[in-house]
C-alpha cells in the first residue's frame, strides 16, 4: 500500500521530465555562443536581438496572424449558420453537419493538401490561387475543433430551453439564436478559435504543400534558418514555443474558469 | 409557415460551399485519380500495381505502419501509467503534470524535430554527454534512421495519449478495488483481472488514435530527412510536389492506401472493444 504512493508521483515526475528535457535543452542553446562540450558557453541574447529587428521574419509572424484570424472567422460563421438552422428547423440533418464536420479528423493533413492541390492546381479561376487553397484547406483542418467547441457550448447552455424562453417573451427564433445563444456560448468558442490559432501556428504540411516555400509562416521560416544557422533557428524555436504556451494557457485558464462557474451555478440551483 | 422554415436552408449554403470545395470533392477526386492514368481519363488499376510492385513504396508502406505501431504501443503503456498516476495522485504535482502534458501536446512537428536534432543529432547535447560518460547507447545514437526517430514519435504520442486515457480512469470505481481487497486480490491481480479490461474500450481507441497520429505525420520525418526516406506521407507529398510533373494517379492510388490501412485499424480496434464491451456486460 505504502509502495503504490511513492509509485505514483515517481510516474509523474519522469514523464514531466522528459517531456521537459527537449524543451529546456533547446531553450539554453538558444541563449550561448556554443555548446560543444557539456558546459554550454559565453551567455548572451544576441539571437534573440538579431531576430527581433528581422524584417523577414518580422513579416512571418504578421503573415502567420493573418493565416490564423481568417479561416477561424470564416469557419465560426458557417458552423454557427449551419448548427443554428439544424438545431432550430432541420433536426434530422444535424447528423450530416456532424459527420462533414468530423471527417477531417480522420484524414488530416498530407491527404487534404494533396487533393486540394490536384483539384484546383490547373484551374482557370481564382480557385487556382495558392493563397485561397490555403485558406480553404485551413478551414476544413479546423472544422472538427469549432464544431465540437460549439456543439459542447449549446449543451451546456441548454439552448433548447433558452430559446423557448426568449420565444415566450416575443423573440423571432433567429434573434434569440444570435443574441442569447451566441454570447452565452461566447466561451466556448473562445476556446475552441484559440485551439484552432494553435493549430494553424503548428501547421506545416498545409503551407508547405499548397502554398510552397515562397509563402513563409513561422513553421517554415524555422525550417529555413534551421538548415543554415541552428542558434539563431534555436531562438524562432524558443518563440514559437511561447506563443505556443500561451495560447494553452489561456485556454487551460478559460476552461477552468467555465468549469467553475458551471460549479456554481449547479449549486445556486441545487439551493 | 412551412415555405418560411425552408428559407432557413439558405443558411446552410456557406457551410455546404466550403465543405464541398474544400473537402468532400477533392477527396472524391483522389479516389477517382487512384483508378486513372496520370494523363487522365479511362479506367486503371496501374497506380495500385505500381504501389504494390515496387519496392520503394511497399517499404514506404512497411515503414509507415511500423513506426505507427511501435510508437502507438510504447505511447499507449506509458500513457497507462501515466494516467494511473494522475488518477491515484492528487494535489500539487497532479496538477503540473497536467499543465505539462497539456503545454506540450502542441509540441509536434518542426520544432520537436528540431529540439531532437540539438538533443540526439550528430553533435547533439546527449550524445556529447555519451561520449564523454561513455554510454555507447548515447554516444552512437542514430537520429536519421526510421527506428531512430520512433523516439520523436513516441515523445509527441505520450501527452496526447495520456490526455486521453486519463478520463477514462474515472470509470474505475473505487467500491471494485475494495471488492478484489475483500476477496484476497492484491494491487496486480485487481488491475490484471478488473481494470485493464474494463479500460479497454478507452485504451482501444486511444490507440487507434494514437496510430492515426502518426501514421499521418509529415512534419517530422520531413524536417530530419526530407524526401529520403520512405515513409507514406512523404511518398504522397513527393507525387505532387517533386520537381518533375505532378503524379496524380499515383499519389491518388497512395493516398488510399494509407485511408484504408487507418479504416483498417480502426476496424480492428472496434471489433476487439466491442469484444471487451460484451465481457463486461455479461459479467
Amino acid at each position: 500500500m505504502k509502495k503504490k504512493n511513492i509509485g505514483a508521483p515517481i510516474v509523474m515526475l519522469i514523464i514531466i521530465i522528459y517531456m521537459l528535457i527537449p524543451l529546456v535543452v533547446s531553450i539554453i542553446y538558444s541563449m550561448f555562443d556554443k555548446w560543444t562540450s557539456i558546459v554550454p558557453e559565453g551567455f548572451n541574447l544576441e539571437n534573440y536581438k538579431t531576430l527581433f529587428t528581422d524584417p523577414a521574419f518580422l513579416a512571418t509572424m504578421g503573415r502567420t496572424v493573418l493565416m490564423c484570424i481568417i479561416p477561424i472567422f470564416v469557419t465560426i460563421i458557417i458552423v454557427l449558420l449551419a448548427l443554428f438552422v439544424t438545431t432550430v428547423y432541420f433536426p434530422k440533418l444535424e447528423k450530416y453537419v456532424q459527420l462533414i464536420c468530423m471527417i477531417p479528423y480522420t484524414i488530416q493533413g498530407v491527404i487534404l493538401s494533396v487533393s486540394i492541390l490536384s483539384l484546383y492546381v490547373s484551374s482557370p479561376t481564382f480557385l487556382s490561387n495558392r493563397l485561397v487553397m490555403l485558406f480553404g484547406a485551413y478551414c476544413i483542418i479546423i472544422l472538427p475543433y469549432i464544431y465540437q467547441g460549439i456543439r459542447n457550448g449549446m449543451r451546456a447552455v441548454n439552448m433548447p430551453m433558452l430559446l423557448e424562453a426568449a420565444e415566450m417573451l416575443g423573440a423571432s427564433k433567429m434573434y434569440a439564436f444570435f443574441k442569447v445563444i451566441v454570447p452565452n456560448i461566447l466561451s466556448a468558442i473562445i476556446v475552441s478559435s484559440l485551439l484552432a490559432v494553435g493549430i494553424i501556428f503548428g501547421d506545416y504540411v498545409l503551407v508547405r504543400n499548397l502554398a510552397g516555400t515562397s509563402f513563409q509562416n513561422m513553421q517554415i521560416y524555422l525550417y529555413q534558418t534551421m538548415k543554415s544557422d541552428s542558434t539563431k533557428s534555436s531562438a524562432v524555436f524558443v518563440v514559437i514555443m511561447m506563443v505556443t504556451f500561451i495560447i494553452t494557457a489561456v485556454v487551460l485558464f478559460l476552461k477552468s474558469r467555465e468549469g467553475k462557474q458551471h460549479a456554481e451555478m449547479k449549486a445556486k440551483v441545487k439551493e | 409557415m412551412k415555405n418560411r422554415k425552408y428559407i432557413f436552408l439558405l443558411a446552410l449554403v456557406p457551410f455546404l460551399l466550403v465543405a464541398f470545395l474544400y473537402e468532400i470533392i477533392p477527396l472524391i477526386m483522389i479516389v477517382i485519380n487512384s483508378f486513372q492514368p496520370d494523363a487522365g481519363g479511362g479506367f486503371t488499376l496501374e497506380n495500385y500495381q505500381t504501389v504494390f510492385s515496387k519496392l520503394l513504396y511497399r517499404k514506404a508502406i512497411f515503414n509507415s505502419i511500423k513506426i505507427s505501431l511501435t510508437s502507438a504501443i510504447i505511447g499507449i503503456i506509458i500513457a497507462f501509467f501515466g494516467a494511473k498516476a494522475a488518477h491515484q495522485h492528487g494535489g500539487k504535482l497532479n496538477s503540473v503534470f497536467m499543465t505539462v502534458l497539456n503545454m506540450v501536446s502542441n509540441f509536434a512537428g518542426i520544432p520537436l524535430a528540431f529540439a531532437y536534432m540539438i538533443l540526439l543529432g550528430n553533435a547533439g547535447f546527449m550524445v556529447s554527454v555519451g561520449k564523454e560518460l561513455g554510454i555507447e547507447a548515447l554516444a552512437n545514437y542514430n537520429l536519421y534512421t526510421t527506428s531512430g526517430m520512433s523516439l520523436i514519435y513516441v515523445y509527441f504520442q505520450i501527452p496526447l495519449s495520456t490526455l486521453l486515457l486519463i478520463p477514462a480512469f474515472e470509470g474505475v470505481r473505487k467500491e471494485w478495488k475494495e471488492a478484489c481487497t475483500l476477496l484476497g486480490g492484491g494491487q496486480t491481480t485487481f488491475w490484471t483481472k478488473v481494470g485493464v479490461p474494463v479500460l479497454m474500450p478507452s485504451i482501444l481507441g486511444t490507440f487507434s488514435v494514437l496510430f492515426a497520429n502518426a501514421l499521418a505525420a509529415y512534419a517530422t520525418a520531413y524536417a530530419l530527412m526530407m524526401n529520403n526516406i520512405s515513409l507514406l506521407p512523404i511518398q504522397i507529398a513527393g507525387c505532387y510536389t517533386g520537381e518533375v510533373k505532378i503524379r496524380t494517379g499515383l499519389g491518388g492510388a497512395l493516398s488510399v492506401t494509407m485511408m484504408i490501412i487507418m479504416i483498417i485499424m480502426i476496424f480492428i480496434t472496434n471489433g476487439l472493444s466491442r469484444h471487451f464491451q460484451k465481457g463486461v456486460a455479461r459479467k
